[in-house]
């Protein structure tokens, strides 16, 4: 009695899951030894997670969700001590920083200073490439789930926003367009290079609590605070979502990185708790439900492991692409 | 209701849907759009401050600082401090208050060195290389050198006035104050002056540590006999010269004591020479109540310095 309990609360959590392409579904089910092969297609479960394969659960339900967490909050640390205690492990900030002495620098505040001043410092060159390659090498978005301290308080916000709607509080969470996010890129590139000024480090909320955690809050946090409260109230995760020009360089480092998340067809029950679990609702819909690709291959993928978390089967797993074929 | 007409409705509803996200969305935008064009503008040219040394040409020094506050970091006075939302033009860039702390151009300049991007210019290696501002008289009437009042005793004369104006006992930042005034005058006492000062106050030894310790505990008559002593010693007769001796670059000489002409003035007027780099040590160490000695940051000397 207590199974199909449970599925109803899953399905209530993701109205959006209920329009599946049916067909990619029922070519990932497996087909049961009992019934008669290709004869009759298999019975379309109502929701997701219909299944009673669906009520196991993973072992290690948040284990990639702890290692995160302080991964972030710890590499936050580094910055906070290096200038509280002068521990010289990681100086800086996010927009530009020094990884034991190397230099660091984040890709869209470096394009925008170049755009700005027009003038193409070595040093930030430098930052800029290792910036580059240690993304591409970790993951594109790896930076916005492992590193950025928005983010953190982003999760929070999510969650508070997600029990609001289950209380009915708020009627219902409002979308924009993801695509928002590549016109903000471009029109504060462009905006920086007219003006001469980098304009959208004024209303950085990244760099913003990057600083304040540093050193010192300031008025700069009611910025920040009330794009929290934009999206707890209004739009879940809208700036991580739709508006984050940061987000952006990575997220296209991110389609070429090879470090992806591998989605294993055979193992996978078809459950959906991947899509439930996963933050960014758009990422997973090329891969687990119309099958184009084994590994997930939106930009938009943090490497955040929330799927991985959720996954009962095993099908999900950090994987690096392209590896088998080097060795 | 029909089937047909309850399809009709739901596509309606999904068909108003989509017009409100498209409108909010293109709000959204437009509000963005509007913000940055305003503030982009809106922002330049406001009160000009003080930077760290090396720092380029104001517009370029803003379209060039990254804001990653690395030069504060490796500050050691940390007198770099960063902007806020508050003080308008260019949050997150450094900036320095000299009456709170003046730059003592270090060796080897750290803040330069640290600088990712080049808005603080990688071409000058020493401190006196620097252009932040020029230094100027800016009251010479409260000028203490020129008046020919030696600092420490002008520095006494205002906090017993302070003293003896409030009902009250002296504040704890008065009292500081007088302790600090105190030091000094007994650290620069000639030897026969001390002893003259331990028989004044009957205290046994003429030491430092001795006269310190009996002289943190004078009531206010004591004071004032305290304040007549030193009148009678030898420094008492230099004006005050604090400009110059804390100032970072003081071997090339950046202020001279000029002798007025006017008969009234007993002291000498300080006048500020092109080696001047306007690090602010004077303004911060300045003894008067309102820095009479101040930058003016960004400033540069016509003509410019190779």
């Amino acid at each position: 009695m207590e199974a199909p309990k449970n599925m109803k609360i899953e399905s209530g959590k993701i109205p959006e899951l209920e329009n599946l392409n049916s067909e990619t579904d029922q070519r990932v089910l497996p087909v049961k030894s009992g019934t008669s092969k290709r004869k009759r297609p298999p019975r379309r479960p109502k929701g997701p997670g219909l299944r009673v394969e669906s009520i196991l659960e993973n072992p290690h339900p948040h284990k990639w969700r702890w290692i995160r967490w302080s991964f972030l909050l710890s590499t936050n640390f580094l910055f906070f001590a290096s200038f509280y205690f002068d521990i010289q492990i990681l100086e800086g900030t996010l927009s530009g920083s020094r990884l034991l002495g190397f230099h660091l620098a984040d890709p869209f505040a470096s394009f925008q200073v170049m755009l700005a001043s027009r003038v193409f410092n070595i040093n930030l060159i430098i930052g800029l490439l290792t910036i580059l390659v240690i993304y591409l090498l970790l993951g594109g978005r790896f930076f916005c789930s492992w590193v950025c301290p928005y983010h953190f308080l982003a999760e929070l916000g999510e969650s508070i926003h997600k029990r609001l709607i289950r209380k009915k509080i708020i009627q219902r969470n409002h979308t924009f367009d993801q695509r928002f996010k590549y016109g903000f890129y471009l029109f504060f590139l462009v905006l920086s290079g007219f003006s001469g000024y980098t304009v959208f480090e004024i209303i950085n909320p990244v760099s913003a609590l990057s600083r304040a955690i540093v050193y010192g809050p300031g008025l700069v946090l009611i910025w920040v605070f009330a794009i929290l409260a934009f999206e707890v109230f209004y739009s879940r995760r809208a700036w991580c979502r739709y508006f984050c020009p940061v987000g952006v360089s990575y997220n296209l480092i991110g389609r070429i990185a090879p470090f992806k998340i591998r989605w294993n067809v055979n193992k996978c029950s078809n459950c959906k708790k991947c899509q439930a679990a996963c933050m960014v609702p758009w990422v997973l819909k090329d891969t687990v439900n119309q099958g184009k690709s084994e590994y997930v291959i939106s930009g938009d993928c943090t490497r955040c492991g929330l799927c991985i978390d959720a996954c009962q089967d095993a099908a999900l797993q950090y994987h690096v692409r392209y590896l088998d074929k080097l060795i | 209701m029909t089937d047909s007409s309850k399809t009709a409705k739901k596509t309606e509803g999904i068909q108003r849907r989509f017009f409100f996200k498209k409108t909010s969305s293109a709000l959204i935008f437009g509000g963005a759009l509007a913000y940055g064009l305003g503030s982009s503008f809106l922002l330049e040219g406001r009160e000009k401050r003080l930077r760290p040394p090396g720092a380029l040409e104001e517009d370029l020094f803003l379209a060039s600082c990254i804001k990653c506050g690395q030069c504060l970091q490796v500050c050691p006075p940390q007198v770099i401090l960063l902007a806020g939302l508050a003080d308008g033009n260019g949050i997150g860039t450094p900036f320095i208050v000299p009456r709170d702390g003046g730059c003592i151009l270090c060796k080897g300049l750290p803040c330069v060195l640290a600088c990712p991007t080049g808005a603080l210019d990688h071409h000058i290696s020493e401190g006196s290389e620097a252009e932040m501002g020029i230094t100027v008289l800016s009251h010479p009437e409260t000028c203490l050198a020129r008046s020919g009042t030696n600092d420490i005793i002008h520095q006494m004369q205002t906090l017993l006035e302070k003293e003896s104006s409030g009902t009250t006992s002296p504040s704890r930042k008065v009292r500081r104050q007088w302790n600090r005034v105190m030091i000094r005058l007994v650290d620069r006492l000639e030897p026969e002056e001390s002893r003259n000062l331990a028989a004044r106050f009957k205290v046994r030894e003429a030491g430092l540590g001795a006269l310190l310790e009996h002289l943190k505990g004078l009531d206010h008559d004591q004071k004032k006999s305290l304040l007549d002593f030193a009148r009678t010693t030898k420094q008492a007769g230099t004006g005050c010269r604090i400009c110059l001796d804390e100032c970072p670059i003081r071997e090339l000489q950046p202020i001279r004591f000029e002798k007025e002409d006017h008969p009234s003035n007993r002291g000498y007027l300080p006048v500020v020479n092109q080696t001047c780099v306007g690090c602010g040590v004077c303004e911060e160490r300045c003894p008067t109540e309102d820095a009479s000695i101040e930058v003016i940051p960004r400033k540069k000397w016509k003509p410019r310095k190779t």
